[in-house]
């Protein structure tokens, strides 16, 4: 970081930004309703009323999927959830249950784990400040690690453990990295997916960098897989065990990969960035995202990750 | 929504993204009523180059749109990033049926196979390899005919080259001397991570400038892909500066160096860990991305704070109508 004026400078310039982004988003809102019907229930939510879609509507999905995340990885890096002044709003409120702190063995491991919470508590409350008044409150989020939660039935899926056993995130590096693995790719795909519905340019670009961030910690999780995986390849299997439960819930198109390298020899390649044959991530409605939060390839309301559903208007997973 | 309404509170609340619309009315050819865009502001020397008709032009069949010059503007860093890591990792330039187009097409000086030690690190080059190939296919596929070509590119070694004075400007070597992107993983691994967030920042500032939602969510994609490499690349480098801490301080010095380049405010981060956190995500303090606009883009690509047309990694600058870095300095 630069010297400490700039630092400032920086600070108020986005401060003002950000003041600007509240002035567009109440704007917006009051314009939204002739805004043009957006194409998001069309896709794969018949469940969704074909009403249209607000910018606040997206970013409020992307809140609840924040909300998620910030709460896994505060558990693991810290041993508390996110602070509650952070999760009021509109909506059922519920509390984020049964992580804990990692003791983690390799302390870059934990730096990692600090930095992604860090960042996840900061799109938490981008977003909210963003949204303003109708930011939805955090939905109940199952962290813990019961044989009947998320985690366990999410790694039961993948064939990482048996009828009735639990898979704890947070008993050691591997495991957190691979519970973070679940989620990861989901959220780029997540931001990718919902890029052409937002209008605001504003609002686009913010998600774009949202987007950026958590390519980013996907690879860092990734590559950590990768390297641990060297040693420990069953590491490797259980990637690509987890991708395959993903696409499992997510509808007939593969868009998920686990970090096998690809290949052999001297011109085998490393499969950190999950790509297209064009180089690009992939996208997946908010229908498919649910599928996975909940669990269920099924068109519902609730599961999963969120046992009593999100808030806000995108609340339903596809029929996949 | 009204378009116009949103420019208006946009223009309202944010200068610089008033200065990249301007500057995109100026790419799609209506710039004659351009009044004070800051960012064409320094370079009256240079303002014939605002918008290039490329010449020689093979018979261009068609006026690229708004939209197109963005991807195209795109396209020559996919071709940098591309032939670089093509090098590095199996010893060629990309096919030659993917390097022609409208503009001054140019050849690639330098570049050679790195000899990996780590195979992992090898690996990891060929992925991203094939990967921007693949950018590069893309992105000439959406643009067709008015795609285009690359434009002279130098990853040379050469201690006069672009990669030697982009280590030189960071510290990383002294005067007269050379820094070899192809000597080892190390200094193949700083060479890409001069690249690797610049092109994150470049397709973020980019979003909100293309219109047709088909390229957005291309675009995003890949964002995405450059996020996950550049991830990658700080991963490893944090990894090894474990081991060898040199290569932390080289990261922080390099994006100095990029910081120095492209204006006064903070765009850059090292990988050097804040407190007890590591720093392998370059942020904000609300966990954003970065953004830079094209003329910041350039400002490191051409390795210039000046408002110019051409330099560094591009001896003879970029095709198409974004050719200009700022006047960031």
């Amino acid at each position: 970081m630069a010297n400490d004026t700039e630092l400032l400078e920086a600070f108020e310039a986005r401060a003002k930004r950000r003041e600007c982004r509240r002035d567009f988003f109440r704007a917006f809102g009051t314009a939204a309703a002739i805004g043009g019907g957006l194409a998001l229930a069309s896709q794969s939510e018949p469940l969704q009323a074909q009403a249209t879609l607000s910018d606040g509507d997206i970013l409020n999905f992307a809140l609840n999927l924040e909300y998620l995340e910030a709460n896994f990885y505060s558990y693991a890096a810290f041993g508390t959830p996110i602070a509650p002044m952070l999760t009021t709003g509109p909506g059922t409120p519920g509390s984020a249950t049964g992580g804990r702190q990692v003791a983690f063995s390799d302390p870059a491991v934990a730096q990692y784990a600090r930095e992604i919470a860090n960042d996840e508590i900061a799109h938490v409350t981008f977003l909210r400040t963003a949204i303003g008044a109708t930011a939805v409150a955090q939905p109940a989020i199952d962290v813990g690690t019961s044989p009947t939660g998320a985690f366990s039935s999410a790694a039961r899926a993948a064939g990482l453990i048996g009828a009735g056993a639990s898979f704890d995130p947070y008993a050691s590096d591997e495991n957190f990295l691979l519970g973070a693995f679940i989620f990861e790719d989901v959220g780029v795909t997540a931001y990718k997916g919902a890029s052409p519905l937002i209008t605001s340019k504003v609002f686009l670009e913010a998600a774009a960098g949202i987007l950026a961030v958590e390519a980013y910690h996907a690879a860092i999780v990734r590559a950590t897989l990768d390297a641990k995986g060297l040693v420990t390849p069953a590491l490797i299997d259980a990637t690509e065990a987890i991708s395959n439960a993903r696409d499992s819930l997510d509808g007939a198109s593969d868009i998920d990969q686990g970090i096998r390298a690809v290949g052999t020899g001297s011109t085998q390649k490393s499969n950190i960035a999950p790509l297209d044959g064009n180089g690009l991530a992939y996208s997946r409605s908010a229908g498919q995202v649910l599928n996975i939060a909940f669990l269920t390839k099924a068109a519902t309301d609730r599961g999963g990750f969120f046992p009593n559903g999100v808030n806000g208007t995108v609340r339903n997973s596809a029929a996949s | 929504m009204n378009q116009d309404i949103v420019f208006e509170v946009l223009g309202a609340c944010d200068k610089r993204r008033a200065e990249r619309r301007n500057f995109m009315k100026l790419a799609g050819g209506a710039g004659a009523a351009l009044a004070g865009a800051s960012l064409l502001a320094g370079c009256s020397s240079n303002d014939d180059g605002a918008i290039v008709t490329p010449s020689p032009t093979p018979s261009p069949t068609a006026t690229p749109t708004a939209d197109e010059n963005v991807l195209n503007f795109a396209l020559n860093l996919e071709y940098l990033e591309a032939q670089f890591y093509s090098y590095a990792a199996t010893g060629f330039a990309l096919p030659t049926d993917l390097l022609g187009g409208t503009g001054n097409y140019g050849q690639v000086k330098g570049g050679r196979q790195v000899a990996f030690s780590d195979p992992a690190v090898a690996r990891y080059a060929r992925e991203i390899a094939a990967d921007e190939q693949q950018h590069v296919a893309f992105l000439r596929g959406v643009l067709g005919s008015v795609a285009v070509a690359q434009p002279a590119i130098d990853i040379s070694a050469d201690a006069t080259g672009a990669f030697s004075a982009a280590a030189r400007a960071a510290g990383l070597v002294g005067a007269g001397q050379a820094f070899d992107p192809y000597a080892n993983d190390q200094n193949f691994l700083l060479a890409a991570f001069i690249f690797e967030d610049v092109g994150v920042s470049a397709y973020k500032g980019a979003s909100p400038l293309i219109t047709n939602k088909t390229y957005l969510e291309a675009a995003a994609g890949i964002l995405a892909a450059e996020a996950y490499h550049a991830g990658l690349i700080r991963t490893t480098l944090y990894r090894k500066g474990l081991a060898t801490p040199a290569v932390i301080d080289a990261t922080e010095a390099i994006s100095n160096a990029r910081d120095s380049l492209d204006g006064a405010s903070d765009l850059d981060q090292g990988i050097r860990p804040i407190g007890s956190a590591s720093n392998l995500v370059p942020t904000d303090s609300s966990g954003v991305a970065f953004s830079r606009n094209a003329g910041q883009v350039l400002n490191i690509a051409y390795l210039n704070k000046a408002a110019v047309d051409r330099g560094g990694f591009f001896p003879a600058g970029v095709n198409g109508t974004i050719r200009l870095s700022a006047a960031s300095g």
